[in-house]
């Protein structure tokens, strides 16, 4: 109830906050970009409400949990993302000051064409993003408060829906700034209590000795509502709904209903998941498998890339006023997310000690939602436990909602080409209603996709922002070569070739070895491909944008000469 | 005041780097190349700080297991480096950059825009 009730809270608050900014949103700019008018904490807490998805906040735990600590590259390269923002397009993007991707890929390189293929991406980058959101949304309402999972996609996508067509960008500025506190003290006071309340990391040896995960004094109960396929690790003896079984060490069986298994017996783990000793666990870099150097630097270079590329992230970068407070804004935003991202880490570590039945279930990525209650039982943990799933709401609602602006924007600016002519109250009236459409698709997708794993739609689709957005605006920007025949070359070598990798793994599962690994994560591969087509054919292009000097002169001017008019002219 | 009424009376009026920028003649265009350079220099030389930073951290990982058998705070180096200093590192050096590429627009800002 305590859970529920929280949830409720956060997406009540949620649409408060969304509709309080309403009777700020009164032009179409207070739509798409909130004026470019919001202070730089205001602007980075929103920045990082949105960036904080479904993937952070339950995924990095429950991969941790799972995979060991090789997982925590990954938020090390989600927050590092922001670095390569801020050395190369924070500030130069907002002085240019287009209002979406596309729009900066029309005026840099003067061709609508640019423009349309720019705007099929962020749809592609955009709804793949939103349907593990919505997933996440449907499994999280469905464990605490046992609703069916379809409930939870239509609840989360409708009040996003509503609340981005009521209120827009400005709106959102304020709900995604909330959004970014209730999730950080959602992760940060849960963990910091529990690893009081539990006095450190306990069970040591299975963190970084060498021992498997045990059940623990007074035995392990899992129940099991389907048939789970698990592996034993070493042999065991254990009771199934009272009738006493035994394993052999490396036995793979079927069970369902109440498991239980004695103090110190090895807790057997599902199918996909592999059974780890302490050390190997804690090993953050191995020679090869999941955690291979290919493997970790391809992730390091998908994150660090993709950022940029993220299409709610970078329309937020219009909201400031020029491009020094676009730097400082980058700058806060790698503050918040430090701090935000030392937590995770806790509850991935605590679970493999105090809820290794997830291991049993399958069911690692809850361990953010089920680890209070297991470590602190009585009405502490499920106080923190509400905490926790308010925090998992906020996720799933601020990069949806964020996400969900950036569909409706690139719909009703971009694809629906809109004129400044158009009286305003007719964009408004596009933006609204694409704001409902943009919802429903992605809502439909999330409702079917249920047997997809959420971590590998994520990495595809930062893999597909390093491998397209990244190279347009590294070389758009830095690069006055830059043709509009290079820049599609580039986005469509790029964008197959991490498609490739990234569906061949998803059809065929894993390949071991250097190539699966580069299968798995292909931006290593993808990026490098994606530059060098886009140099190739940029070179060989005999047709020159229009007014190049004019374009890098609005990009790289500062502010206070008197200058920024002339992106016009280009 | 006095200089104006002197230039507008003899030669014509003095133009400002600044003037050439707005019209992106050649000239113009040599001044912003300049910034372009200075500030894609400065992007590659923090990033050359983070990778050199963090980027090495697997390679070093790697190449040193041994570090494994460092605890500190009960915890395995290698693992209680990646979950914390990692991040104040990774905004001490966006500090470093901000206030160097402020620095440089405002030098570009000074330069241009003088009259002398």
């Amino acid at each position: 109830m305590i859970v529920a009730g929280a949830v409720l809270a956060v997406m009540l608050g949620a649409f408060g906050v969304g509709v309080w900014g309403v009777r700020l949103a009164r032009t179409t700019s207070d739509l798409y970009v909130a004026s470019r008018a919001v202070s730089s904490w205001w602007n980075a807490a929103a920045i990082s409400g949105e960036y904080l998805s479904a993937a952070s906040f339950l995924g990095i735990a429950g991969l941790e949990m799972k995979l060991g600590a090789s997982v925590l590259w990954l938020p090390v390269g989600f927050a590092a993302g922001y670095l390569a923002l801020l050395f190369f397009v924070a500030a130069p993007l907002r002085r240019f000051g287009s209002y979406t991707i596309p729009d900066f890929a029309e005026a840099r390189l003067s061709s609508p064409r640019v423009r349309i293929v720019a705007a099929g991406v962020v749809l592609t980058i955009g709804g793949f993003y939103l349907v593990p959101q919505l997933k996440g949304a449907g499994l999280t309402l469905g464990s605490v408060a046992g609703t069916p999972y379809w409930v939870g996609v239509v609840a989360v996508g409708a009040v996003v829906a509503l609340t981005v067509a009521l209120g827009g960008m400005r709106g959102v500025t304020y709900v995604q700034a909330y959004q970014y506190w209730v999730k950080t003290f959602g992760i940060a006071l849960p963990a910091c209590l529990l690893l009081i309340y539990v006095g450190g990391l306990p069970e040591r040896s299975a963190l970084f000795g060498r021992e498997l995960p045990r059940a623990p004094e007074g035995g392990l109960v899992v129940k099991l509502d389907s048939p789970q396929r698990v592996e034993f690790p070493e042999a065991a003896r254990f009771t199934v709904d009272g009738r006493p079984e035994r394993a052999s060490a490396g036995e793979e069986r079927t069970l369902s209903g109440r498991v239980v298994l004695p103090a110190g017996a090895t807790v057997p783990v599902s199918e996909g998941t592999e059974a780890q000793r302490g050390g190997d666990w804690s090993r953050p870099v191995e020679r090869s498998g999941p955690a291979s150097p290919v493997f970790v630097y391809s992730l390091l270079l998908a994150t660090f890339l993709g950022t940029m590329g993220l299409p709610h992230i970078l329309v937020r970068f219009y909201t400031n006023p020029d491009g020094r407070a676009a730097r400082s804004t980058t700058v806060r935003v790698l503050g918040l997310l430090g701090i935000f991202y030392l937590f995770p880490a806790v509850y991935g570590a605590l679970g493999r000690a105090l809820t290794p039945e997830l291991y049993v279930k399958g069911a690692t990525d809850a361990v953010v939602l089920e680890l209070p209650k297991a470590a602190w039982p009585g009405l502490g943990g499920e106080i923190l436990a509400a905490l926790t799933a308010a925090g998992a709401f906020a996720a799933f609602m601020s990069t949806a909602s964020g996400l969900l602006v950036s569909i409706s924007g690139t719909l009703s600016h971009d694809v629906r080409r809109s004129s400044p002519a158009d009286p305003p109250a007719l964009r408004m009236g596009r933006f609204r209603r694409a704001a409902l459409a943009g919802m429903v698709v992605p809502a439909t997708l999330a409702l079917f996709a249920r047997g997809l794993d959420i971590s590998v739609l994520v990495g595809w689709a930062f893999a597909l922002a390093a491998s397209t957005f990244c190279p347009l605006f590294l070389l758009g920007i830095w690069w006055r070569g830059l043709t509009a025949r290079g820049a599609m070359a580039g986005m469509a070598t790029g964008g197959t070739l991490a498609s490739i990798g990234i569906f061949t793994t998803l059809v065929a599962g894993p390949v071991d070895g250097t190539l699966g690994a580069l299968l798995a994560q292909p931006a290593a591969v993808s990026v490098p491909c994606a530059f060098v087509a886009m140099i190739g054919a940029s070179v060989t292009d005999p047709e020159r944008p229009r007014n190049t000097e004019a374009t890098m002169l609005a990009l790289h001017a500062p502010e206070g000469l008197g200058l920024e008019g002339l992106r016009s002219r280009a | 005041m006095k200089v104006i009424e002197v230039e507008a009376a003899g030669a014509p009026p003095r133009r400002t780097p600044r003037d050439e920028l707005a019209e992106t003649t050649p000239h113009g265009d040599i001044y912003l190349d300049r910034l372009i350079r200075r500030q894609l220099r400065l992007a590659l030389l923090a990033l050359a700080a983070f990778g050199g930073l963090v980027g090495s951290l697997p390679l070093l990982f790697l190449l040193f297991p041994s570090l494994e058998g460092l605890h500190l705070l009960g915890i395995p180096a290698p693992v209680l480096v990646l979950a914390l200093p990692i991040f104040p590192g990774i905004v001490a050096i966006g500090l470093l950059y901000q206030r160097r590429a402020d620095a440089l627009d405002d030098a570009f800002r000074d330069l241009v825009s003088d009259d002398a």
